[in-house]
């Protein structure tokens, strides 16, 4: 809300106090990074046991950032995919569908090629991307072409994805063991694997997109304010358009680094990635309705989110705890990095 | 007669070419009774939509109906003995007070209803997990018939559960036409500042609008509980995106003031002809969930009205 009388006084007070709220999500990560091994040091202490803070901790470890690396990075590629969606101010919803579809395809065509990425199965990698693209391109077409809010047409192209995957698989799992392609989890470039860095480069891919193109600054123009984008010229369609199928090609790296973690290629490949990319992207605290944040926020969020995720199994909270204290946490995260000053209401 | 004036009405004409489509290739389909039952089948779907059908008409979401469900069917298992038949009351308190807080974290604390009904919808699964031991529970039989015998069942060819549906809708009716808690609900969706500029309770109203959610979704848990008697941190699963469907097949647009829970009715309805036509042209399983969404996008392009919306986001 709006304080009109308080705006002038304190306009330096104003200004250190959104860029508090700017840093609020970091500030949250850091608290939570070194929440975990202060409860970590408070046990043994209880207990009588020696315990140095922070080197003896078993979360605050490379070994252990690594395992919230590998955790994250799938679910990290298809948040940053909707994150862009998000500056718009529209949403896509079809992330389990395209994911599964990718990891299925790209499975049968890179066993079929050659089962290895020495063959001329590498080419399955890029048609994974490919498909991707083509799948989120034909969702922005459902959306814009039949005037359908993103909201339904995209959870209605997730059905179809989904639905499509399943009748690929008939309900199948299908395993990808070549090692070269399974060196993304297993080979380790100083203590992190390869999926690790390669979803690094692709957040500095976003980055890129976001901050040093046209079509990145369109993103925010539409997200800030449609009608007047649209007033100046700009063709936001064709701005959506590239929006949607920019994310699908997010969500098949997301499917390739799922598929390079566990093996498997399955119609349930995709499963959770729905609700839990949303939330890193509003934690992280980028805006629903648009315009505001980008591709670091969502990193920060999806830290947060792995963060606690980890450090609830490492301090060894009781299995049924955790999905409740997740939850209090994240209303607890995003409460604190909203501007109540420049919110007046929130849907 | 010109479009603008039968684009509301698209929903029902939606519904009833569907059926009548189904109903040519299939004519068993069209047989009452087993229209009948087809729809007794949906209730518990119906009523989760219907209590979403307020979040969404005051421009939110409710993803925790869901969650709120299976907590209820797991408190309704645990506390029947107990309480007897005023567990009812106990579960329809739990979803009221969780759809209340879902509805203060949103305009309090400023988290978008998205997360913030998300989050409260981990917290309910916790309970769940929490009371059940993470286990399956099995309702005592003869306990369950004696107080909630009357949920199931016929009486002169009528479902019972449809009685309990239709009694539901009208109350929800009553609810968003015939009382001022309605009205303010329409005035916030077809704009919140003019809402709040005319000195109208923004807040309580929208906390209300939460909280009846809430209490819906307990409703159907209830149902599901008695229905398969017992009660599993998992049995709903599954109904929450299928419950956003029906809102929005319905007419219900996510920006809120449009459409109500008539709408939401035929949009079940109209999810229901859906799911049963495949069965009745013989749609192989797995081919089911592909052809759901196709036809979606057909359901939702003929019947969402868009000329209330300037920029479709």
């Amino acid at each position: 809300m709006t304080d009109s009388t308080m705006m002038l006084p304190s306009v330096s007070r104003l200004l250190s106090r959104e860029r508090l709220v700017r840093w609020a999500p970091i500030l949250v990560l850091g608290l939570l990074v070194l929440f975990f091994p202060f409860f970590e040091w408070l046990m043994d202490f209880l207990e009588g046991k020696g315990h140095a803070y922070l080197f003896d901790s078993r979360f605050f470890s490379i070994r252990n950032a690594a395992r919230i690396g590998i955790a994250a990075s799938p679910g990290l590629m298809v948040a940053v995919g909707v994150t862009f969606i998000i500056l718009m101010g529209s949403i896509d919803l079809s992330m389990e569908g395209t994911v599964s579809v990718c990891a299925v395809l790209f499975a049968f065509v890179f066993l079929a090629w050659g089962a290895t990425l020495a063959s001329w199965a590498w080419l399955a990698v890029p048609l994974a991307l490919v498909v991707g693209a083509a799948m989120g391109f034909v969702n922005g077409l459902v959306h814009i072409w039949l005037k359908i809010p993103s909201f339904m047409a995209s959870l209605a192209m997730g059905f179809v994805g989904t639905g499509l995957a399943l009748i690929l698989t008939g309900g199948d799992r299908i395993r990808i063991e070549d090692e070269l392609f399974r060196s993304l989890l297993t080979e380790r470039i100083f203590n992190f694997p390869v999926m690790v860095y390669v979803a690094f480069f692709f957040l500095l891919v976003a980055w890129f997109i976001q901050s040093r193109t046209t079509l990145g600054r369109n993103f925010y123009a539409v997200g800030g304010g449609e009608e007047l984008a649209h007033a100046s010229g700009l063709n936001v369609e064709r701005v959506r358009l590239m929006g949607f199928t920019l994310a699908g090609v997010f969500f098949a790296v997301g499917a390739l680094l799922a598929v390079g973690r566990i093996g498997i290629a399955e119609t349930a490949t995709g499963n959770n990635f729905l609700f839990i990319s949303i939330t890193t992207v509003v934690v992280g605290g980028t805006a629903l309705w648009g315009g505001i944040g980008g591709v670091w926020n969502t990193l920060v969020g999806v830290l947060i989110v792995n963060v606690i995720n980890n450090g609830m199994i490492v301090i060894g909270l009781p299995a049924f705890f955790q999905d409740g204290v997740l939850g209090i946490l994240v209303i607890l995260a995003v409460a604190l990095s909203v501007n109540r000053r420049s919110t007046s209401f929130v849907k | 007669m010109n479009l603008e004036r039968i684009k509301p009405h698209f929903p029902w004409l939606t519904l009833l070419a569907l059926a009548l489509l189904v109903g040519i290739a299939n004519p068993s389909f069209l047989v009452p009774s087993s229209l009948l039952s087809l729809v007794a089948d949906i209730v518990p779907l119906f009523i989760m939509a219907l209590g979403m059908t307020f979040a969404i008409y005051i421009g939110g979401i409710d993803l925790s109906v869901q969650q709120l469900a299976n907590m209820v069917t797991v408190i309704a298992t645990v506390y029947l003995a107990q309480f007897g038949a005023s567990v009812a009351v106990i579960c329809i308190l739990a979803g009221l007070l969780f759809g209340a807080v879902s509805g203060y974290v949103t305009n309090r604390l400023y988290v978008p209803s998205f997360v913030s009904t998300l989050a409260m919808g981990f917290i309910a699964l916790s309970v769940a997990k929490y009371l059940s031991g993470q286990r399956a529970l099995y309702m005592d039989a003869t306990l369950r018939d004696a107080n909630f015998g009357w949920m199931f069942g016929n009486t002169a060819g009528v479902p019972h559960e449809l009685v309990i549906a239709v009694f539901l809708l009208a109350l929800a009716w009553f609810l968003q036409k015939k009382t001022t808690f309605g009205r303010a609900l329409k005035a916030i969706g077809s704009g919140e500042p003019a809402a709040v500029a005319s000195g109208l309770n923004v807040v309580r109203v929208k906390v209300l609008a939460f909280a009846v959610s809430g209490a819906f979704a307990a409703i159907a848990g209830l149902m599901f509980s008695v229905k398969l008697s017992g009660g599993d941190a998992n049995l709903a699963n599954g109904f929450l995106l299928l419950a956003i469907v029906a809102v929005l097949v319905g007419g219900t647009p996510l920006t809120g003031g449009v459409g109500g829970v008539i709408n939401t009715a035929v949009g079940t309805l109209i999810v229901m002809v859906i799911r049963a036509a495949m069965v009745y042209v013989e749609i192989s399983a797995t081919q089911q969930q592909m052809i759901f969404g196709v036809v979606l996008i057909i359901a939702i392009a003929l019947t969402i009205d868009r000329s209330k919306m300037q920029i479709v986001k």
